[in-house]
């Protein structure tokens, strides 16, 4: 599942920003049918690099402190226990 | 005596453990990130110590506090100095934190004594080194294997493979960062290396450093217009390029793994808004990598020559490393040795795998109890921990307060894998802000160390909630909730937010259409939200959003199963908003209901009194005409007070101005109350003898004529069976148990006979019920014909032919009726 949901993230940012109004909502239906079948996903963009952040793989250039491109998202599924688990490290740059 | 069980690979570009039980072995996760193996890297950065990926990550950013490849000095007098600490280390200490972390992966059974994997080029003063590691970390007996040993033992344990003669093995070890191949001696189970050859800047990293090089970086030549990329790249420290580098090292990578299983791999690049794919061919990715597997080729020929080995002694090449995935790698290893290239197992958990078998044949020399109850006597007892159990933040502060002057380290991880402070030096006091995964509770766990790293305090299971309460608003005082069709005619009520929950608060529902709606029929769509009670009737709650989409608004027809998204607000002075999206037919509505304006509508409450008043007379049927007892009296009593709100509503029909509507509605709350109160108990409890009785019946079918494919059918509709039958919605159960009559059913239909019984459903029909009553007469004579020849595939055929001429055909009970409100 996994893999398809870094699909879904791919095609998400292949769209033209100009483009993506109109697929909002197609987006929105489709992580959140994710959720409901336990799938947390987080695209960190933007956010301040910090190293304890283990669920993210980063590739840090220039000295960058935040992330400036996400290639792939990070995942985490929700056992039939409750508890979460990690099943994808997002991959970044910082930059 | 116990036995060491523990296995670990000490690996220069990354280690791994695993434990011997029963038999198998098994390969401790890394609880950070959930991967077999860590990388061997540490780093220092500010006061943290960190270990593995993280520690990796900083390489490009402070390369002077980061420390990789530390084994091929073990031993050695290097010293590194570590400037974010001022101190200097050895490989020495670092592996020993290496080794720490990989005992953190195993959870409360933590070893005392581990099998550690060494190179076979290590020298007595490197071995020693890596066992002062090993003792440092805190182990207690150490017994160290030669990796290609390790490996060795995998592959002839795993497969089986009898050792009772003379045979010459090579472990070709083809890692991420590192090149080593070993001829290994094997006879009457032993096993030993008689040499080995290697080369330390020989890996998986150089290939994809290559596909770079010759394969995207020309693309990239051409399409952007840039000249020599590859050398603007790498040709200086702060070149433009480096995060387009990262970016093609992880695509070629990508690239590289999927060629390993397909013929052909596609690179996508999206680079200042311009968009660039390409495909790489295996056969262009062998040609490119052809000359570093000839590399290892020369190595492992040279080894040969050394030792007097030829092709054909060699037994089979067994592979060790994550670069031997690659299929071209096997091909030419086979191609040149011609003898078997064993890749059976996982070539990057091998080694482990090999040294923990080792460790569960290895004996414990030293005793472990005393070890333990050492252990137990220096655990601190009076750590106070302060923290927010609900947030609403992205991060939460942790306040941790050690007494009597303790000076050591922390660590905070969390249970899901994606939060890991790393080892922080602190004295008495620590504050952290934690991370969290919004909209779910994050576990963390906490751990203390003493200035040694023995772990002196550990907290599992801290939690905090994100998203879930917020610690300022004003709660819900009941359950709002939206009213829904079920598949049986009838409605419910679904939550969308329940009592206790905090204002302000918002929820999307993704919900269909259940009724056809045409455009202009008079038909309408409603929305009726109410507040009250889940689990009662909906006309018994109070209604505060009520919205009706007329057959008059929409642009086209509305067919049934189209999907509709409801988005619900309710702000802090509890306006409740609702935006209606029915994307088919492109129609979005938006309404604020104001929390101080009841809503009602005059005809739906018309059009639920009528639908009570059956039920009311229904129930009213299930006692004896002459019986007096307080049930009926009250019954008799909802039933009048029913007939008496009907009569009001006609009387008010265009009174426009007085509050009479509220009254009825009011009053119509409080009669359906007292209804619910007193059949919904009873009802509930019919239900759930009903599913219960469905359930058995399929049960014992099941028994007596086994069907995987019922069986599971069976299981997913009483999946969950505790929740639903304490939900107290009557729909609920009652559609559980239609699916099991459905599942009923279709046994019942597996049995040829069950179709003679159909057939004189049909055949006993007036024949002017049928379109063709001349072909229905044949079909009938047919269908006789068919059950005394005992052929039911004719007679499957004449029932269908049956069907089809009926001019009215007979309803499926099992499909969903249509809804009242037109939303499911």
């Amino acid at each position: 599942m996994k893999d398809i949901i870094t699909q879904i993230f791919e095609i998400e940012n292949k769209i033209k920003p100009e483009d993506i109004a109109q697929f909002k909502r197609n987006f929105q239906r489709i992580y959140h049918e994710l959720e409901q079948e336990g799938y947390t996903i987080i695209n960190p963009l933007g956010q301040i690099y910090d190293e304890r952040d283990v669920s993210i793989e980063a590739n840090i250039a220039d000295n960058g402190v935040k992330i400036t491109k996400v290639l792939k998202p990070a995942v985490y599924k929700m056992e039939s226990d409750g508890s979460n688990t990690l099943i994808q490290k997002a991959v970044v740059i910082v930059g | 005596m116990e036995n060491i069980n523990f296995g670990i690979d000490l690996g220069t570009t990354n280690s791994g453990i695993g434990k011997f039980y029963q038999g198998k072995v098994n390969i401790f996760k890394n609880p950070v990130g959930f991967r077999d193996t860590l990388p061997s890297v540490v780093a220092y950065r500010n006061s943290r110590i960190l270990v593995g990926d993280k520690a990796r990550e900083l390489i490009s950013v402070q390369p002077e506090n980061v420390f990789s490849s530390f084994k091929r000095k073990m031993g050695s007098e290097h010293i590194y100095a570590v400037p974010a600490i001022n101190e200097n280390k050895t490989a020495i200490n670092f592996s020993e934190l290496v080794l720490r972390e990989l005992i953190n992966f195993v959870g409360d059974d933590k070893p005392t004594a581990a099998v550690i994997t060494i190179p076979a080029s290590f020298d007595t003063i490197q071995s020693n080194a890596t066992k002062t590691a090993g003792y440092n970390a805190g182990l207690q007996e150490i017994v160290l294997l030669q990796e290609p040993i390790a490996a060795c033992l995998a592959y002839a344990n795993l497969q089986n493979i009898p050792i009772n003669e003379d045979k010459t093995w090579l472990v070709y070890d083809f890692g991420g960062g590192t090149f080593d191949v070993a001829l290994v001696n094997i006879n009457n189970r032993e096993l030993k290396v008689m040499d080995h050859e290697g080369n330390n800047f020989l890996g998986g990293l150089d290939i994809d450093n290559l596909m770079v090089e010759h394969i995207l970086c020309p693309v990239l030549e051409r399409e952007l217009g840039i000249g020599d990329l590859w050398k603007q790249i790498v040709g200086t420290a702060d070149s433009p390029y480096k995060k387009l580098f990262f970016e093609l090292l992880y695509r070629a990578e990508e690239a590289k793994k999927e060629l390993s299983i397909k013929e052909n791999a596609f690179v996508e690049l999206d680079i200042d808004s311009k968009f660039i794919e390409l495909e790489i061919t295996r056969q262009r990715f062998n040609e490119l990598i052809h000359s570093k597997v000839i590399e290892t080729i020369t190595l492992t020929n040279r080894l040969l020559e050394k030792n007097s080995v030829t092709n054909n002694q060699i037994e089979r090449i067994i592979l060790v490393g994550g670069t031997t995935y690659i299929p071209y790698v096997k091909t030419t290893l086979q191609k040149e040795f011609d003898t078997i290239v064993d890749s059976s197992i996982d070539p990057t958990t091998a080694i482990i795998m090999g040294a923990s078998y080792y460790a569960g044949t290895k004996t414990r020399q030293t005793n472990t109890a005393i070890a333990e109850e050492k252990e137990a006597q220096t655990m601190l007892s009076d750590v106070k921990l302060a923290y927010e159990v609900n947030s609403q933040d992205d991060e939460e502060l942790l306040v941790g307060l050690v007494p009597n002057e303790f000076s050591g380290y922390y660590r905070i991880t969390r249970s899901d894998g994606g939060f890991d402070t790393g080892l922080i030096t602190f004295h008495s006091r620590f504050t952290e802000f934690l991370k969290l995964i919004p909209k779910n509770s994050n576990f963390f766990s906490v751990k203390i160390f003493d200035k040694y790293q023995n772990l002196v305090f550990e907290k599992e299971n801290l939690v905090i909630n994100h998203g879930i309460y917020n610690i300022t608003g004003q709660p819900l005082p009941n359950d709002i909730c939206l009213e829904i069709d079920d598949s049986l005619g009838t409605t419910y009520l679904e939550k969308i937010f329940r009592k206790n929950d905090i204002l302000p608060l918002s929820k999307k529902l993704y919900k269909t259409i259940s009724k056809p709606i045409l455009k202009d029929s008079g038909e309408k769509l409603i929305i009726n939200i109410v507040e009250g009670r889940a689990e009662t009737s909906p006309a018994s709650n109070l209604c505060i959003g009520y919205l009706e989409i007329k057959s008059e608004m929409l642009s086209a027809n509305l067919l049934k199963g189209t999907d509709i998204e409801i988005d619900f607000e309710i702000s802090e002075s509890r306006d409740l908003t609702i935006n209606v999206f029915i994307g088919a037919i492109d129609l979005e509505i938006t309404e604020i209901f104001n929390a101080s304006a009841k809503q009602v509508s005059p005809s739906k409450i018309q059009l639920e009194l009528e639908k009570s008043l059956i039920n009311v007379d229904d129930e009213l049927l299930s006692y004896h005409p002459e019986e007096c007892s307080p049930a009926v009296d009250k019954l008799n009593g909802v039933r009048l007070e029913i007939i008496d709100l009907l009569r009001e509503l006609i009387e008010i029909d265009g009174d426009l101005v007085t509050d009479r509507i509220y009254n009825i509605d009011e009053r119509k709350r409080k009669v359906f109350q007292i209804y619910d109160d007193l059949v919904r108990r009873k009802h509930l409890l019919a239900e759930i003898d009903n599913y219960q009785t469905a359930k058995m019946e399929v049960k014992e079918s099941l028994l007596l004529k086994p069907n995987p494919r019922i069986e599971g059918l069976f299981n997913k509709v009483i999946k969950n069976e505790a929740q639903f039958l304490n939900s107290n919605q009557l729909s609920l159960i009652k559609s559980k148990t239609k699916e099991l009559d459905k599942i009923s059913n279709e046994i019942y239909y597996q049995e040829d006979e069950s179709y003679i019984n159909l057939f004189y459903f049909y055949a006993y029909r007036e024949l002017s019920e049928y379109v063709d009553e001349k072909l229905a007469r044949n079909f009938i004579n047919g269908g006789e014909k068919a059950i005394t020849e005992a052929n039911y595939k004719e007679l499957r055929g004449v029932i269908n032919g049956l069907y089809s001429l009926l001019k009215e055909k007979p309803k499926n009970y099992f499909d969903d009726k249509d809804g009242t409100l037109g939303l499911k």
